[in-house]
């Protein structure tokens, strides 16, 4: 059916330019209206975002600095405040040498694992590494709390081993080592299979290509994830509560039991004096700045890296 | 076509065509096809490859030149699901036969993919002799001698010699591309597959390749699969053309010496493909 049309002799070629013209003019005016509008809502937006975060860092600076400022903090062992003296709390030195021991333990365990059966999920189709897969990726996100039951239950209570550095490293062996199989496939999926290809076109057997071509071209992304990996553990609480003793003792033993910064800090803020809760947030500014400059090492690394390869 | 290789074809047509599969033959493909979880890509191509002399395959997108290419050397065999049948011969070898290890068999069977993939971690050196060293030579006069003569037969050897610590990154597409041939060189093949080498480069970078591979047939035979009629027309001794069938499996339509098949194919197809009636 055709259209029928009105004629309309009075509206010329001219008239439809001008109301055309009119017409998107208006448009153009609504739409600066709503993008006007839409920045201001962004901004407010990026504001409210960025308000708490300012605000503990400048929190966590201003109770923070003063504590690693006053002597002791990193070399004394902790006080118990008196009555007569509520401000002798001491340092922190069993805590931050037990951080060490309990993270470099913990590396060494589980960095090499990770990365070994990462590679090994990457590379292979069958059945049991898309098992492994699908509970490395699961394990990713369970309750850190869970890894420190499972060091209690193994280590403390099953090996009789008792609440000691290593039960701490173990458990956040535990924590870490999903992550690290995760992060670790990535990398070596990404490689790009035309690199693989050209290796085995060269008469390279697999096993040759998959660690002399596809790993080394891994390895910034591997670095990257277990340098985010250890980060993560540097910081982790409650694993290590659970079942590495809180000793004020400053020890490298992995079978005596010691303490972390995160768990220091869980005992200060649960006790029941000022100065203590004082010097919580020095050992929150320590560990995030720890936490930072890991971080940042592992941005350096890969755009160093990158920088390489482009 | 443009018209200058038309005259140039009408030129040899009265040139007495020598077909190069009357001299030594380097490798037979006898009903050569390739399936991907049961459906066929490739169906029973068959066809000799002359020695010391430069193959195109040729045809449209989808007419499965690349999948015939890599049955060659066996590079399906890391695909889940593809199959190869039919006999693919290299010199008295059958390259599925299971008698030499696949490994001995792509270092006898050279590879130059689409685009560039030189070693990202390696250094020039090392992307070089990364052939030799993964089948186990360690003898530095042997690697030192390797890299000289490779990258000199790849065309590559004045313009880097000077820095060749320096990562393959530092060099163009065509260079790379250079490269990665003077790295297929250097575990001396006797063929050299070359899957669209040029498509990714430019114009000049493209000409080198070119003149590369016309210098090269007396070192080792070349097959090269190309989108490019041109390209075909000026490198090649023998083409074959593949064509889409029906159920969609590259078929061969022709193989004939490149003079004959771009100025006087047997197959009307042919005909229709090289003055770009399709494809």
């Amino acid at each position: 059916m055709t259209q029928q049309l009105t004629p309309q002799p009075e509206i010329t070629s001219s008239d439809i330019r001008a109301h055309l013209r009119e017409r998107a003019a208006s448009t153009v005016r609504r739409r600066m209206f709503t993008s006007n509008v839409m920045t201001v809502l962004c901004w407010v937006a990026i504001i409210l975002s960025a308000v708490p975060l300012v605000a503990l860092l400048i929190k966590l600076f201003s109770k923070g600095v003063p504590v690693l400022l006053k002597s002791g903090f990193f070399t004394q062992l902790p006080q118990q405040p008196t009555l007569f003296d509520q401000t002798n709390t001491g340092g922190v030195s069993n805590a931050i040498v037990g951080t060490i021991a309990v993270i470099v333990y913990a590396i060494l365990a589980s960095v090499p694992l990770g990365i070994i059966v990462g590679i090994y999920t990457a590379e292979s189709d069958s059945k049991f590494a898309a098992t492994i897969r699908v509970i490395a990726s699961t394990m990713v996100g369970a309750p850190s709390i869970l890894m420190g039951l499972f060091a209690f239950g193994v280590i403390v209570v099953q090996l009789k081993l008792g609440f000691s550095i290593l039960a701490g490293s173990f458990a956040l062996s535990v924590l870490m080592l999903p992550v690290l199989i995760s992060s670790t496939e990535i990398a070596v999926r990404n490689v790009p299979t035309t690199l693989r290809e050209a290796g085995l076109a060269l008469g390279a057997k697999p096993s040759t290509t998959s660690l002399r071509i596809v790993l080394p071209a891994a390895t910034t992304g591997i670095v990257t994830g277990a340098i985010l990996a250890i980060s993560r553990a540097v910081g982790e609480t409650a694993p290590i509560l659970l079942v590495i003793g809180g000793a004020y003792a400053v020890t490298w033993k992995p079978s005596d039991p010691g303490s972390a910064l995160s768990v220091s800090m869980y005992q200060d803020v649960a006790s029941n004096y000022d100065s203590l809760k004082d010097q919580a947030w020095g050992i929150g500014l320590l560990l995030v700045l720890v936490i930072f400059v890991l971080s940042f090492a592992a941005r350096i690394w890969a755009a160093r890296k990158q920088k390489v390869q482009r | 076509m443009t018209e200058n290789t038309v005259n140039m074809l009408k030129e040899v047509q009265d040139q007495e065509i020598v077909d190069p599969r009357t001299g030594p033959i380097a490798m037979r493909l006898s009903d050569v096809s390739v399936a991907f979880n049961g459906r066929m890509a490739v169906r029973d191509v068959t066809f000799d490859v002359p020695a010391n002399n430069v193959t195109a395959l040729i045809g449209p997108s989808g007419s499965g030149k690349t999948t015939l290419l890599r049955s060659l050397n066996r590079l399906h065999d890391l695909t889940k699901g593809a199959k190869v049948s039919g006999k693919v011969m290299l010199g008295d070898d059958d390259v599925y036969g299971g008698n030499i290890p696949v490994t001995v068999l792509r270092s006898r069977i050279g590879m130059v993919f689409q685009r560039p993939n030189p070693f990202p971690t390696m250094s020039l050196y090392d992307n070089v002799v990364s052939g030799l060293r993964f089948n186990g030579v360690k003898k530095k006069s042997i690697l030192d001698a390797a890299v000289e003569e490779s990258l000199k037969a790849a065309a590559l050897w004045d313009e880097i010699k000077d820095r060749l610590k320096a990562h393959g990154s530092t060099l163009s597409g065509g260079q790379q591309q250079r490269l990665c041939i003077a790295r297929a060189l250097a575990v001396e093949p006797e063929v050299l597959l070359m899957d669209e080498p040029t498509s990714a480069l430019d114009p000049i970078a493209t000409q080198k390749i070119e003149e590369l591979i016309s210098q090269l047939k007396s070192r080792v035979t070349i097959v090269i699969v190309t989108h490019n009629m041109q390209q075909a027309a000026r490198v090649s001794d023998l083409t074959a053309f593949l064509l889409m069938g029906e159920d969609r499996a590259g078929e061969q339509i022709e193989v004939a010496p490149t003079l004959k098949l771009f100025s006087q194919p047997d197959d009307p197809r042919t005909m229709d493909y090289i003055q770009g009636r399709f494809g």
